[in-house]
């Protein structure tokens, strides 16, 4: 069957084809960002083990401008990271019916997104307690 | 035609084995008329511009699956594509992504078609049933659970949508699973045990990254990116319970 | 040449081809099945049928009813023999879909639902939602993969049919991704490849609707029964001609013409009613329907579009929720197609080309006139639509002769032996330089739209819903000239990978021979019948000459030459087809008489 010379097209530079794409690999690469902070997090944690003055050594690094700059951009990474996260988080659900009726993805979404401002807030302002 | 006729430029990726080693871009001139598809636009540079542009299309209302393909990057059914949301810009065709092209627009399908066979996509009776005892009974409700997954027409708009897939030609895809999952819910059917094996294997669901843009082009709302990650936890609760089950999971 | 040597080879992998192969295959597996189809089985036409396929169903029901609901459908033209066998065995066949997995609607109590629909006295309609041809094509075509004997052929056109010591052995088919050709060898052949209603402009139907199967058979002596009944359906989307299922009509949408007027009243279908009500109004018969149109048409009351004369299927009142449950397809439609959405607007209607009653001529148990040659489907005639096909028979049809035919022909091929390889294979050979010679022989200027255009405008203008001598005699006139025409085409494609335009090529000489037999025995039928209406002086039904079937033998490269055959009546005489209140009045001076005497 030579007569058939079948083309198969190359998948280079696949993720710059479409926007929904490049808007998968952005989501994906927020999780090097969530990864990095969690690193910085972790850091904390081990210089509180180490004193009070190692760990205020840490919170003093946080303050520098790099650091500030820094953990904007992280920030803005997890914020479209939640989003993502929720936003996909449907198509990992089992199909649910509640009083007869299915549960639609939108609620899903909406229920994450809210849980996840409530929780934001509720652990800023007990941060904020904490540190006054 | 009318007189003022109104010109569209579609541009297409044109494929022939016997005389070309790789496709190569023609552009022809088709008549605009408002309400016209893609698909007609095709069937009129075949008519009367160029007889050696092949495609395949058959039913013109998006229930046959046949004429999928790229429109302006985008898996598209031709014939529920409309020029009037192009014109008077240009218009690119090719054949859908990730499929080798045998010809101008027609891509391998049988190659989905053997994967979709080999997967058990029948009823698997829970019970059997003589006939006269009539029809197995399914409540309204039983048979909304899976009546969305059935509703695929196999255009393998999803696979051209998914670029594991497109990385991965063994990749199972989100299009069969949903199929797979509209047996497995199915009130009637007893055989999901049978056909858990392809769906744990990494090629199986595990191959899919929830990248979500097969359920956005699917052209009949199935959501396929639901049922292939739904089958995750499928996956993974099948994989500790094996040692429970009389070890026929893993079949 | 490749030679694959089948015991039963099935052209055509649509409901009726794959119903008669997983029959076939059942019935002796150790039999050896070639499933061909010029596309993947999932392609085929059956996919897009909407409204249902019927089944005598009801404890109030009975198989009577559905008998005489058919057979005044068909306006006496049925084989009433065959129409029994056919309304016992519907309902086994549904189930046996069910059991397959086909996802009937169903009732809150779990059992099927059945639906409303033209012409029958009572609900008996089994559907799945408004997709019913697809859900039962994807079932078919899902089962079918059990069977390790079905081998499939997809993507191979046949070009013509093996004939030898009087038999038919075997078919030549078009491997369509090579250009090569395939000589499959069988003791039995079973054409199911559907209709052809591309022989008209405006249609509901696929580009692959181009009766092959009956040119094939046509070609080699076996004649074309009852081809001038063409359905026109009442409800298609103007331009395209897509189909709006008569289902709309069953769920209670209401036909208006431009003053909003429910105007099937106008012409014994009345009294009209806000609920549907059997057998009348909408839910009269397709014939009656298309012809009011016309009618409407004629006196100026159908509404002006850009693509023509429309009316308005108004399904408005019928509300979102229940338009969402039983409609989808529909609702999706209207508003991808017309940007209407008929929760709020209503739909623009109009009749066009769907079905063809006639086809392959077929007894009782799907076998044609030559030995070893089975159809079934719409390409074929058994004899159960007569002169005009009640919606919902056809998908019950596909599976109750599917099955019918797949058993004889597996009996038959059990019964022969193939006679004569040899000779066999030289016919293959002299098959395969005609074919070629297709697009060979393609030196000359006439373009394949080109034909085809002229044809479907002729067909239209000469076998509308209404016809007269002189338009039909012009078609045959310009029929003719097409043929003459087709032998100097002008084909762009000398390739053999995937070359669709020598498969168009091909498929054209096949519409060109069907439609001269369509125009022929129109013209040779002096009398108006069921869906073939005539206004030149023969607008009466004439039981005492045409009380019979056409039949269409072919002369070659001539013209078809008309005979007529005897309509085999059992227990219903010819009567008056009413409807509506009409209807009902008869129907009850019917059962007066049959109480009064014996029937």
């Amino acid at each position: 069957m030579s007569i058939r010379q079948p083309y198969v097209r190359s998948m280079d530079g696949w993720w710059k084809r479409n926007a929904y794409y490049i808007r998968y690999m952005a989501r994906e690469i927020t999780a090097v960002f969530v990864a990095a902070y969690a690193l910085v997090l972790l850091d904390g944690v081990v210089r509180l083990g180490q004193g009070e003055a190692a760990f205020n050594g840490w919170l003093q690094a946080l303050k520098t401008p790099l650091s500030l700059a820094f953990h904007l951009v992280v920030l803005a990474t997890f914020v479209y990271h939640t989003w993502s996260w929720f936003s996909i988080m449907p198509i990992t659900m089992p199909i649910m019916f509640v009083g007869g009726k299915r549960v639609q993805p939108g609620t899903i979404t909406g229920t994450g997104l809210v849980a996840a401002v409530i929780t934001c807030v509720a652990v800023f302002f007990v941060v904020e307690g904490i540190s006054s | 035609m009318a007189d003022t006729e109104k010109i569209i430029e579609i541009e297409v990726l044109r494929y022939r084995p016997e005389q070309d080693k790789e496709p190569v871009l023609q552009t022809y001139k088709v008549p605009f008329i408002e309400d016209t598809s893609v698909l007609q636009g095709l069937q009129y540079i075949k008519d009367y511009l160029d007889g050696t542009l092949s495609f395949r299309w058959s039913c013109r209302m998006a229930i046959c699956g046949s004429c999928g393909m790229m429109i302006d990057g985008k898996p598209k059914l031709s014939c529920k594509t409309f020029l009037r949301d192009y014109y008077p810009g240009k218009l690119r065709i090719e054949a859908l992504a990730h499929f080798p092209v045998e010809r101008d627009l027609m891509v391998t399908v049988k190659d989905y078609v053997k994967r979709l066979e080999g997967l058990k996509p029948y009823l698997i009776p829970k019970e059997a049933r003589t006939l006269e005892a009539g029809e197995y009974l399914q409540t309204p409700q039983q048979r909304d659970r899976y009546m969305q997954f059935s509703a695929c027409i196999n255009c393998m708009l999803c696979y051209a949508a998914c670029p594991q897939y497109g990385m991965n030609l063994k990749f199972i895809g989100s299009g069969h699973m949903a199929i797979l999952d509209r047996y497995n819910a199915d009130s009637r059917d007893g055989g999901r045990d049978e056909r858990m094996g392809p769906v744990n294997e990494e090629d199986g669901v595990w191959g899919c990254t929830a990248i979500g843009y097969c359920s956005v082009v699917c052209p009949k709302q199935v959501d396929p990116a639901h049922a292939i990650n739904m089958y995750k936890i499928e996956s993974t609760m099948d994989y500790f319970t094996r040692f429970v089950t009389s070890g026929e999971a893993d079949k | 040449m490749e030679v694959y040597k089948a015991d039963v080879a099935i052209v055509g992998a649509g409901g009726a081809g794959l119903r008669a192969a997983i029959a076939a295959a059942e019935t002796d597996p150790a039999l050896k099945i070639a499933l061909i189809s010029k596309v993947y089985p999932m392609r085929s036409h059956t996919v897009a049928a909407e409204g249902g396929a019927a089944a005598v169903t009801r404890a109030d029901d009975s198989l009577d009813y559905h008998f005489d609901d058919t057979v005044h459908g068909g306006d006496w033209l049925c084989e009433q023999d065959v129409v029994e066998y056919f309304v016992a065995h519907a309902h086994e066949e549904v189930v046996q879909m069910e059991h397959w997995g086909c996802p009937w609607s169903r009732k809150e109590d779990g059992h099927a639902n059945v639906r409303a629909f033209g012409g029958m006295k009572i609900e008996r309609t089994w559907f799945a939602a408004d997709k019913t041809g697809f859900h039962m094509l994807h079932t078919l075509f899902q089962t079918s993969i059990k069977y390790p004997s079905i081998k499939r052929f997809d993507e191979y056109f046949c070009t013509d049919l093996m004939v030898e010591d009087g038999r038919c052995q075997g078919v030549l088919a078009i491997q369509l991704a090579t250009g090569e050709f395939t000589l499959i060898q069988a003791k039995a052949v079973i054409i199911a490849t559907g209709g052809a209603g591309r022989v008209f402009r405006e249609n509901t139907n696929g580009g692959i609707v181009t009766g092959d199967g009956m040119a094939l058979a046509y070609r080699h002596g076996v004649p074309l029964r009852d081809m001038e009944f063409m359905q026109y359906h009442p409800t298609c989307m103007p331009f395209t001609g897509l189909l709006f299922t008569e289902a709309c009509r069953g769920e209670g949408g209401f036909l208006v013409n431009k003053d909003g007027y429910r105007y099937l009243q106008d012409y014994g279908l009345g009294p009209p009613e806000p609920s549907p009500r059997n057998k009348a109004m909408e839910l009269g018969p397709r014939d009656r329907l298309s012809q009011a149109f016309w009618h409407e048409k004629k006196k100026g009351r159908t509404i002006e579009g850009p693509h023509g004369a429309f009316v308005n299927l108004d399904l408005r009142h019928l509300g979102a929720a229940k338009l969402h449950e039983r409609l989808p397809l529909i609702c999706e439609l209207a508003e991808e197609f017309l940007g209407v959405d008929p929760v709020h607007t209503p739909i623009p209607v109009l009749p066009a080309v769907h079905y063809t009653m006639g086809g392959i001529l077929a007894d009782g148990k799907t076998a044609s006139s030559l030995p070893g040659l089975y159809s079934v489907g719409e390409c074929s005639s058994v004899g159960i639509h007569g002169a005009n096909r009640l919606g919902s028979n056809s998908l019950t049809e596909l599976i109750v002769f599917g099955k019918v035919a797949g058993v004889e022909a597996a009996k038959f091929a059990k019964s022969v032996a193939i006679s004569n390889p040899a000779a066999i294979e030289k016919q293959a050979e002299a098959a395969r330089l005609r074919a070629l010679r297709v697009v060979t022989q393609s030196g000359g200027k006439e373009r394949l739209a080109v034909l085809r255009t002229e044809m479907a405008k002729s067909m239209e203008d000469g076998c509308g819903i209404y016809r007269l001598q002189a338009d039909m005699q012009a078609t045959c006139d310009k029929l003719r000239e097409l043929r003459e025409r087709y032998k100097n085409l002008k084909i762009d494609d000398h390739s053999k990978v995937y070359n669709t335009e020598w498969l168009l090529g091909i498929e054209l000489g096949y519409l060109l021979e069907v439609a001269e037999t369509i125009v022929h025995s129109g013209l040779n039928r002096k009398e108006s019948r069921g869906s073939h209406q005539r206004l030149d002086g023969y607008e009466q039904r004439d039981d005492v000459n045409f009380l019979k079937h056409s039949l269409a033998y072919s002369t070659g490269d001539g013209a078809p030459r008309i005979e007529l055959q005897d309509v085999k009546i059992t227990r219903s005489k010819p009567g008056t087809r009413a409807y509506g209140a009409a209807g009902e009045k008869a129907a009850a001076e019917e059962r007066e008489r049959e109480g009064a005497g014996n029937g």
